[in-house]
């Protein structure tokens, strides 16, 4: 499949994408250190923006969001010294900005594959709890009005997967 | 008779049962031969302390003659031992049996060997025998009653030169004690129970018979047996059968040629007895039959004239239905008798057994034997199916026949749907009142038309014997006869626990209160309950006892509301909440100690708790269904939940991120 249709598949317009590279590029040739360090400091949050297919690409979005955020105290001091090339070069060179940049980004990855499951794990919960209760209330009605249990109750719902 | 009762003790003390409230029957002291065949005791009357009374025992298949016990109660015909009370008292082997209070006889009966030893004179005849005795039937008569209990074995003397007394005929259905000899042969072939109550000129009859015993010394025909007696005296006619060879004073010979006429019509009249000259004037008396030059033979026996016929065919309705079928009846009939009026009746009703029946047709075949006998001797009763009764007969037929529990009982039921007795009536011309017959015998059909026949015919035989007593299982040992008793003697009953086993109502109850107590609906509604479930059925059951209790404003009847009590838990299932239910046994265990069943009855068929609860029920069920609805619902949402969850989840984590970002970004600023 060729790139451009599975761009268009993710659902960005072909002329968003052209206004967001040629933003990007300006911003590039503006700032070419604070794009060094964003592009370092973001990479994870890139690879993910690349790999994500899915609509509004969640996954990408959590990556980048935990990325920047991580990355502001760097981006004040790439700023507090100048912006230049050098000083994107020194703050990247510090393993423990970029590493905890990119733990950013993968505690992003993480919390955005975890919430889905956990939502489910709850709603699956909570599906129980009621089908509990209305299976205890049936047997009452059966019990009270000397019902036959002619009619079992549908099965519990399916455990999460 | 002079029974000995200075030596027995007055029993005054309490417990001893009163039959009326006056009279104690005195088990102990049997006096033979006093009850005209039936077990006969000292009876002693306790206000007046007076012992000269005997108690005439009857049978529960014999019931006692109700119509005549009512008439005659408390009546002082001279001559006759009228009975003076009637009810059940204690039977000599325990339990209960039924009495009729007679005074007691004055001696013995001609029947005893000082009596019957010698022949009478004929003034002794008329004077000491047939005079007292004709005023008695002549005062029977008046009242609409007969005797049908005269034979030496049942008159008595108290002495010589002293008029008989008649004994009593009131504890047993009429005529069913009589032997074949003293009965005319129309009667006389009627098994005992069937005779019915006849008229005075059986009565007549009887009579004769027995003058004609006295003046013989001996019984006429003793060696013959009842068969034997019955061909001889329809081939012959009754007084040539008894006396052809007796050589009788001439006044008596008269007299009883035309007492023992085979046409009750033709018998003199009680009050023609007592003037003997005139009496014996009276020469009206049937002729013999015409006899054949050649038998004709049904069954293996000759037949040589027309009314042996009919009897021979009455009796074995098989061989003569299809002797009449064939024509061979109809052609002796034409060539040996010349009857050629009868002949073509007979085969007219041939032809009409052919348009109606097949060969194999049962009832057609029953119907035509019937006709047919009417038409060949129209003295003789309806015949069905070997069984000859008259119209009158059908309640102590059936009530033997339910005694005997033999198939006798689906006959006579046969007999009844058939119309048997109209189509007999219709034969009969104005022999008889057609008119009364078939309003009798629609009366019965109303009675007997049950969902179970067996139902039917006990309601029949209850409704026909008025003192015949309750037959259930349930009250075996008790004498029964009245609505108001039954329940007092099922409070009795119910103290045995082998009968509390038993549901407190059968066929036989429900036939009883029906008729006794004339509430026909319940016994309607009880036999449909049958059918159903068994909550119904108990309250089928209560609403049958509960309607004799009310009517019959009983006291307490702890033992029988505890028996009802128990057996009334089947109709819990009527009711669907168990809440309900639960707090309804405890009511009913409370009740079913009170004596009184309207309350049980009121507790369980409550229509409007009962709407109630089936709204209640309704509703649940309803529930039930909303809730099986959610229940497939939440089984079928898997996709759904995992489609949310996702949805959720990713917004959770963008959520959170974008919320750390501020949270940087405002620290940033800060500083």
């Amino acid at each position: 499949m060729p790139k451009s249709a599975r761009r268009l598949d993710t659902g960005h317009p072909r002329s968003l994408l052209w206004v967001e590279g040629a933003l990007c590029g300006i911003a590039a040739a503006l700032s070419p250190g604070t794009a060094l360090l964003l592009v370092g400091l973001l990479a994870p949050g890139l690879v993910s923006l690349a790999l994500d297919g899915a609509p509004g690409k969640p996954m990408a979005r959590a990556v980048l969001l935990a990325g920047v955020t991580a990355s502001i105290s760097a981006l004040r001091q790439l700023w507090l010294d100048g912006a230049s090339l050098d000083a994107a070069l020194n703050l990247l060179e510090d393993p423990l900005r970029l590493g905890t940049a990119w733990a950013a980004g993968a505690t992003g990855w993480l919390i955005s594959e975890l919430a889905p499951i956990i939502t489910r794990l709850l709603l699956d919960a909570r599906s129980l709890i009621r089908a509990k209760e209305l299976r205890a209330e049936r047997e009452r009605l059966e019990a009270e009005w000397s019902l036959p249990a002619g009619h079992p109750p549908p099965t519990s719902p399916p455990p999460a997967s | 008779m002079g029974t000995s009762l200075g030596a027995f003790p007055s029993s005054s003390a309490a417990g001893v049962k009163l039959l009326n409230g006056q009279y104690e029957v005195l088990t102990a002291l049997p006096l033979p031969g006093a009850g005209g065949g039936l077990p006969a005791f000292a009876a002693r009357h306790q206000p007046s302390g007076r012992t000269d009374f005997m108690a005439v025992r009857a049978s529960p298949g014999a019931p006692p003659r109700a119509n005549a016990l009512a008439r005659l109660e408390g009546e002082v015909i001279p001559g006759l031992l009228t009975p003076l009370a009637h009810g059940p008292g204690p039977a000599p082997e325990g339990g209960e049996a039924y009495y009729v209070i007679c005074p007691e006889p004055p001696g013995p009966s001609l029947a005893a060997p000082a009596a019957s030893g010698s022949p009478w004179g004929e003034a002794e005849i008329v004077h000491y025998v047939l005079r007292p005795a004709a005023h008695v039937l002549e005062a029977l008569k008046s009242r609409g009653l007969t005797h049908r209990a005269i034979r030496p074995d049942n008159i008595f003397s108290g002495g010589a030169k002293n008029p008989v007394v008649l004994g009593c005929a009131w504890a047993a259905p009429p005529a069913s004690l009589q032997p074949a000899v003293f009965e005319p042969p129309y009667m006389a072939m009627c098994a005992p129970a069937c005779r019915g109550e006849g008229s005075i000129a059986d009565d007549v009859y009887a009579l004769g018979v027995t003058l004609l015993t006295l003046a013989l010394g001996r019984t006429p025909l003793a060696e013959l047996d009842t068969e034997a007696i019955i061909l001889r005296k329809l081939s012959r006619g009754s007084f040539e059968a008894l006396a052809a060879d007796a050589e009788l004073p001439s006044l008596l010979a008269d007299l009883l040629r035309s007492m023992l006429a085979e046409d009750p019509a033709h018998r003199p009249s009680p009050a023609l007895l007592l003037d003997t000259s005139t009496a014996r004037s009276r020469k009206v008396t049937t002729r013999p039959p015409r006899r054949a030059q050649r038998p004709l033979t049904l069954n293996a026996s000759p037949v040589w004239d027309v009314r042996s016929l009919a009897y021979q065919v009455a009796t074995h309705p098989e061989p003569g239905a299809r002797m009449l079928r064939n024509g061979a009846v109809t052609d002796w009939i034409r060539r040996e008798l010349g009857a050629n009026q009868m002949a073509s009746t007979l085969e007219e009703l041939v032809r009409w057994r052919a348009r109606e029946g097949g060969t194999e047709d049962r009832r057609a075949d029953s119907i035509l034997v019937l006709r047919a006998v009417a038409v060949l001797d129209p003295l003789a009763p309806p015949a069905w199916r070997g069984i000859l009764l008259w119209p009158d007969g059908v309640g102590p037929a059936l009530a033997a026949a339910m005694a005997k529990g033999n198939e006798e009982l689906a006959e006579l039921r046969d007999f009844i749907i058939s119309h048997a007795i109209t189509l007999w009536a219709a034969q009969q011309g104005s022999r008889v009142d057609a008119t009364t017959l078939r309003q009798q015998a629609q009366q019965m059909e109303l009675w007997l038309r049950a969902r179970d026949w067996e139902t039917g015919i006990a309601r029949l035989a209850y409704a026909l014997n008025p003192l015949m007593p309750c037959a259930s299982p349930l009250l075996r040992g008790r004498w029964v006869i009245s609505a108001a008793e039954l329940l007092k003697a099922l409070d009795a009953a119910a103290a045995q626990p082998e009968v509390r086993r038993l549901a407190p109502m059968d066929t036989h109850l429900a036939a009883f209160i029906a008729v006794r107590q004339d509430h026909s609906f319940y016994l309607d509604v009880w036999e449909a309950a049958r059918a159903g479930a068994p909550a119904r059925l108990v309250l089928a059951e209560l609403n049958l006892l509960v309607a004799v209790e009310t009517r019959n404003n009983l006291g307490p009847l702890p033992q029988l509301s505890a028996w009802v009590g128990e057996h009334a838990k089947a109709a819990l299932e009527l009711w669907h909440s168990r809440t309900r239910r639960a707090a309804l046994q405890q009511q009913l265990q409370a009740l079913a100690t009170g004596g009184r069943l309207q309350p049980i009855l009121t507790l369980l068929d409550d229509p409007t708790a009962l709407q109630a609860d089936a709204e209640g029920l309704q509703h649940a069920l309803a529930r039930i269904g909303e809730i099986d609805a959610e229940l497939a619902q939440i089984a079928a949402g898997s996709s759904t939940r995992a489609a949310l969850a996702e949805r959720i989840g990713r917004e959770f984590a963008a959520g959170a991120t974008l919320a750390a970002l501020t949270a940087a970004l405002v620290a940033a600023a800060l500083g």
